[in-house]
């Protein structure tokens, strides 16, 4: 069976659940055969076009008090992967301490699609692309991975550079619900810059997008993060640039070297959007131009 | 045969019961059973906006919103607007700025707009700009849809008043 | 008894709403996809996805014995019909296929899902050929031959001449010659292709609920196709979600869908996907231009000559044949002596070319305006002073023998330029060039278009009959289709304001063969000038019988009446005699009722071209000039259209509103063809059928616009009035590359202006080419 565009219905929803608790939903999973649907604007196209399946049991979490919120914990900051995109463009606390991710959700789509995509279902589509994807990386992100086994929720943390693995995927077993996402909270005022490529200001998957999030310690930078979107099979952590620039003036040599030891590290394809040729050359040039505007701040 | 589910929402100010299939979206439900053409199917994955409706009073992409996701939550589309006396200022202002030709996207434009209005007061014209890159339109070049947002939210009486 | 009467305002040039924006705008205007009849059934098509293979077997009875599938059909089970400009396309596809979209079969089942599914259990039997995808390769011999009929892949060539171009190369002081690539794109109409076909089972009678913007062509040609009789034919046009030309021919889902509803004794409704619309749909026709122009120190050009290519993809539609709009800018945009032209379609297993607003202007200004510049440049003349030497006049008759009656030509190059701030920046753009990656420019171009219709059929008129009720309420049944340009509105206010009544009083009908009169259809931006002509027309006449009754009715002679404000008045001090309700009552319930029931044909004095191409093709001819300010980022190539300005020769202004909504909308498609739409075909498929990466112009994209009216005020036009629905598209593109060329001194001949395009340039011509 196909639907209307072509997809395969040979596998339907067989059952539909729409637990209320982290407990039952980890249940549900660990029954097997079961996909999770949080806003469902990643998941639903996939279907719509073929390039994914239904599974049999489909888990709707909208309901899970438990996965919404921002909050301030234990000198870290705290966020449910059921908040939105606008929610993470208006939240105070997102602003305070994380202005790199409410700037990347200003690049995100567009309102319809914001109001509805989730924190944690950009995490777990775990696209090359992913424009949440660069600034949790910057921002030393860590995933709280639940299960639960005969009756007992158990949960481990993975930085977000171990949990994304390729593209659109993740170190998530079948049986793992995303319920937490946890930003370290740094005291120090940050410099931080996010670029998407673009013609638009959102509405684009990226081509290439760039950020920088770092401290400022007079004219050199420290706790440097450079993370690259839509270069790699999975968003980069440029670590051989954070190496060049780490406690360094940032003058033109430094950065020069900082950007030839991020080409490097990228591995970019060549596809309808853009070529690899040129999505190197895109990293060059829009690095150094973040690099450069981190100085003039 | 699918999965059917039952779901209970308000629909246009007015509770609804229904049972559809699990996979089906807000966008087949509404052109499908509940007979609710206003709604268009531009794409089919969200990059249009042509099937934008009000879900709880945010905007969102019927075309890729299940319907059994909106189980206990408040619908609006195009036809809750028409017969809704706050959207009225937004829809005199949309014909009489010259916003509507071939009107396909118009649906989607004024729900847009309704949210725009909702949302953002004081709002500049590029700022109305960037609130509709989510809504295509191949005719108008946008000029006067921004116009026709721009005045409803200039409007002294806010966007009502028949 | 008399009443003194306040003037009337005059509808001519007000900004009129447009009359179904309303029902538009609460959700409640029905288009094709929202129309369902009873016991309609979905169809479906079944597509190649092959290039170029010899079908060997398709095997259907699965599908057929699908519970709930009422028919399954090929070409086997349908009329040998062909359709298509040249006749060459059979709507499913029996012997080959020749490009990704042809059509191998098509379900008409119960539900989508069920017709999915009978199209899944549908098996077809290949044997691929050889491809045939550069279109440059089309003619040797070598070549595949993508139709059996057609040696080397000709489908179609053009050629015209005018003066000597030998002798026009020989008087140049300079020449130069450029090759120029014009790309593929798409309508990407918001409303998706669908149709209803519907035969009734007693009389055998067919409707057709289809957005053709030509239903009395298609009335005839559906005929022939379906071997129906022509008059057993009804075509009625549901409100359409966008035409832009894409609905000039017929294509192979209209007949199918009739294929289908005979066979299945049930009404068929077929509607694409959105992917299918992209891959389905005819694409603006691509171009390989070679242009070699010259002109002499003094600023005057001397000749053109041009040499095009033009990819016809597997099946002819009407993209092989925009060659007879662009040897009109050749020969005529500008004052040139000698041209010559030569154009080439040839058969490939690419996708096919239809209309599409500006059928063929855009690619043809694109070249045209680039050497405009270039040449310009060569003899060290301003480029505003370049065009205005050459520029023609109203009387002129250019090379082609088209007669500019009314000529705003050298009024749209000033009022752009001043506006603009043109050379002033243009200069400054080249003297204060920024140090940074971010330059700006600004650039220029102009257009002619035809503007009074176009005689490529054998009429090219319109019929309007004009009804007026006991209340004063007119009736206006025009074979004009509204395809959301605002033409009813327009036909409204023309009639309103002959027989002096409020636009309240007025209903359009112009979506039905069985009631509309004639009328050719929607293309060469023909509407306002033929339909308007047509209506005007119908109205004299029956103010003309008004003005007699009431003349009888109040003993004042005719010539000293008048009708205004919803009455008859004395023409010189207006006051008014009687009401013009009161007095159509009275002339119906006389002893010899009269109605007030008038029709008028509109046949534009044009004329057919000759064999040569020359000739007198439309009533009157539209200019413009836009004046486009971009910024160029060289770091990444991306083009930002910062502002557009605007100045076009439209005649009169009938409707001021619906006017600016069209030229705002027309440079915003210039602006996507320009910079950001590009349908990928590569290898033969099309790589990019979504809206996720087919990249239409989006609202925070729009540049600031100036729109400046010329009104030449036209002698044959409707109170003055030429067509404008295509202009605004056309020269934007142009503009574009003029004003990427100011701001990087580097001129790019390839469309689009994508940033990878652009940065791949820039690096080129710094000599630091790409790896």
């Amino acid at each position: 069976m196909h639907n209307s565009d072509g997809s395969n219905t040979a596998v339907t929803v067989r059952a539909y659940h729409v637990p209320q608790s982290v407990s039952t939903a980890t249940a549900l999973l660990a029954q097997g055969e079961a996909a999770v649907i949080a806003g469902g604007t990643d998941l639903v196209p996939q279907q719509r076009t073929g390039s994914g399946t239904w599974q049999p049991v489909l888990v709707s979490i909208r309901r899970i008090k438990a996965l919404r919120g921002v909050r301030e914990q234990a000198g870290q900051l705290w966020l449910g992967p059921l908040t939105t995109v606008s929610e993470l463009l208006c939240d105070p606390l997102i602003a305070r301490y994380a202005p790199v991710l409410a700037r990347a959700a200003d690049c995100f789509a567009s309102s319809q699609i914001r109001n509805a995509a989730t924190l944690g279902g950009n995490i777990c589509n775990a696209s090359p692309a992913g424009d949440l994807l660069v600034p949790l990386m910057l921002l030393d992100a860590e995933v709280e991975l639940s299960c639960s086994r005969d009756g007992v929720i158990s949960m481990r943390c993975l930085p977000i550079e171990e949990f994304l693995v390729g593209p659109g995927s993740t170190q998530r077993q079948p049986a793992e619900l995303l319920t937490g996402i946890r930003l370290p909270l740094v005291d120090a005022a940050r410099i931080f810059v996010f670029e998407k490529f673009g013609t638009r200001p959102a509405l684009d998957i990226a081509t290439v997008s760039v950020g920088l999030l770092a401290v400022a310690a007079g004219e050199r930078l420290q706790q440097v993060r450079v993370a690259l979107g839509a270069v790699a099979p999975v968003v980069l952590r440029a670590r051989a640039a954070e190496a060049v620039l780490e406690g360094r003036r940032l003058d033109n040599e430094a950065i020069t070297a900082a950007v030839a030891a991020a080409l490097e590290e990228i591995n970019p394809i060549d596809d309808v959007r853009a070529s690899g040729w040129y999505r190197s050359e895109l990293v060059c040039n829009l690095l150094t131009r973040v690099l450069r505007n981190a100085v003039v701040s | 045969m699918p999965l059917f589910h039952e779901i209970g929402f308000v629909l246009n100010g007015s509770p609804i019961r229904l049972s559809v299939p699990v996979t089906m979206t807000v966008l087949e439900m509404l052109r499908g059973p509940l007979n609710l053409t206003g709604t268009k199917y531009g794409c089919g994955e969200g990059e249009c906006g042509a099937c934008t409706v009000l879900v709880d009073g945010l905007s969102l992409n019927a075309c890729i919103l299940l319907a059994v996701e909106c189980d206990g939550r408040e619908i609006t589309s195009i036809e809750g607007l028409a017969a809704d006396p706050a959207a009225a200022g937004l829809r005199r202002a949309f014909v009489e700025a010259g916003a509507v030709q071939c009107g396909f996207c118009t649906p989607g434009m004024v729900v847009q707009g309704k949210y725009l209005l909702d949302t953002r007061t004081g709002t500049d014209r590029a700022a109305i700009a960037r609130g509709l890159e989510g809504n295509l339109c191949r005719c108008t070049g946008y000029r006067k849809v921004v116009d026709a947002i721009e005045r409803a939210m200039g409007s002294t009486e806010g966007a009502g008043g028949d | 008894m008399t009443e003194k009467h306040e003037p009337v305002a005059s509808l001519i040039g007000q900004r009129i709403p447009k009359q179904d924006a309303p029902e538009k705008v609460n959700g409640r205007a029905r288009y094709v996809h929202d129309i369902n009849l009873p016991g309609q059934l979905v169809g479906k098509i079944l597509r190649s996805g092959r290039l170029h293979a010899r079908i060997l077997a398709i095997d259907v009875a699965a599908a057929r014995a699908l519970p709930g599938v009422h028919a399954v059909i090929t070409a086997a089970d349908v009329p040998t019909q062909t359709i298509g400009v040249t006749r060459d396309n059979p709507p499913l596809k029996g012997d080959k296929v020749r490009c990704e979209r042809d059509e191998i079969a098509a379900v008409a089942a119960e539900t989508e899902e069920l017709a999915d599914a009978a199209l899944a259990l549908i098996t077809v039997e290949y044997e691929d050929l050889p491809l045939l995808l550069d279109v440059a390769a089309a003619r040797e011999a070598e070549a595949p031959l993508i139709h059996d009929d057609k040696p080397g892949n000709i489908a179609l060539q053009f050629d015209y001449e005018h003066g000597d171009v030998v002798k026009g190369e020989a008087e140049s002081d300079v020449v130069i010659e450029d090759r120029f690539g014009l790309h593929y794109v798409t309508h990407a109409c918001m409303g998706v292709s669908g149709v209803i076909a519907d035969f009734d089972d007693i009389t055998g009678n067919l409707t057709l609920y289809s957005n053709t913007q030509v239903p009395f062509l298609h009335k005839r040609e559906f005929a022939e196709v379906l071997e129906l009789d022509p008059n057993r034919i009804r075509i009625i046009q549901p409100t359409i979600g966008g035409g832009f030309g894409s609905k000039l021919d017929i294509y192979p889902f209209e007949p199918i869908c009739v294929y289908l509803a005979r066979a299945a004794g049930r009404p068929v409704k077929l509607v694409f996907s959105r992917a299918e619309e992209f891959l389905a749909s005819p694409t603006r026709q691509p171009a390989r231009v070679l242009l070699r122009s010259g002109c002499r120190n003094d600023g005057r050009l001397t000749f053109r000559k041009v040499d095009m290519l033009l990819d016809n993809g597997g099946y002819t539609s009407w993209g092989a044949t925009t060659p007879m709009v662009m040897m009109q800018t050749f020969s005529s945009l500008y004052r040139v002596p000698h041209c010559l032209y030569h154009s080439t379609a040839a058969y490939t297993n690419n996708p096919y070319a239809g209309s599409f607003r500006g059928y063929g202007n855009l690619q043809a200004t694109f070249a045209v305006e680039a050497h405009m510049d270039k040449l310009a440049d060569a003899i060290g003349m301003d480029p505003l002073e370049f065009r205005l030497l050459n520029a023609q006049e109203a009387g002129e008759v250019s090379g082609q023998g088209m007669h500019f009656r009314s000529c705003g030509f050298k009024d749209c190059l000033r009022t752009a330029a001043d506006r603009s701030d043109y050379l002033a920046r243009r200069q400054q753009n080249i003297e204060q060039r920024s140090t940074g990656p971010v330059q700006r420019g600004v650039g220029m171009a102009s257009m002619l278009h035809v503007g009074g219709g176009a005689k490529i059929y054998p009429s090219d008129g319109c019929g309007t009959i004009l009804k007026l009720d006991d209340f004063g309420h007119v009736t206006i049944l025009t074979g004009a289709s509204e395809i959301g340009q605002g033409s009813e509105t327009v036909l409204s206010q023309l009639v309103c304001e002959e027989l002096g009544l409020p636009l309240t009083s007025v209903t359009v009908v112009n979506n039905d063969t069985d009631i509309t009169p004639w009328d050719v259809g929607v293309h060469a931006s023909r509407t306002t000038f033929i339909a308007g002509n047509a209506a005007v027309g119908a109205a004299r006449l029956a103010k003309e019988k008004i003005l007699k009754a009431a003349a009888a009715a109040t003993g004042q002679p005719m010539q000293e009446l008048d009708l205004r404000g919803g009455g008859i008045v004395q023409r010189q001090d207006g006051s008014t005699l009687m009401t013009l309700d009161k007095l159509l009552r009275s002339m119906h319930f006389q002893d010899k009722a009269d109605l007030v029931i008038t029709s008028y044909y509109y046949e534009p004095p044009s004329v057919h071209q000759d064999d040569q191409h020359k000739g007198d093709v439309s009533a009157a001819y539209a200019w413009a000039c836009q004046v486009v300010e971009v910024e160029v980022d060289s770091d990444t190539g991306v083009v930002r259209l910062l502002k557009c300005t605007a100045a076009h020769d439209v005649g009169r202004v009938i409707n001021r509103l619906g006017i600016e909504g069209q030229i705002e909308g027309g440079i915003v498609m210039g602006q996507g063809y320009a910079l950001s739409e590009d349908l990928a075909i590569r290898d033969g498929h099309c790589l990019n059928p979504g809206f996720r990466d087919y990249k239409l112009i989006t609202a925070p994209e729009v540049p600031e616009l100036d729109l400046s009216f010329i009104e030449t005020m036209d002698g044959e036009g409707p109170r003055g009035a030429k067509g404008v629905g295509e202009a605004p598209a056309i020269c934007v593109a142009a503009a574009v590359a003029n004003a990427i060329e100011n701001a990087t001194g580097v001129r790019i001949y390839q469309l689009p202006f994508t940033p990878e395009n652009v940065y791949r340039a820039l690096r080129a011509a710094a000599h630091d080419p790409p790896v």
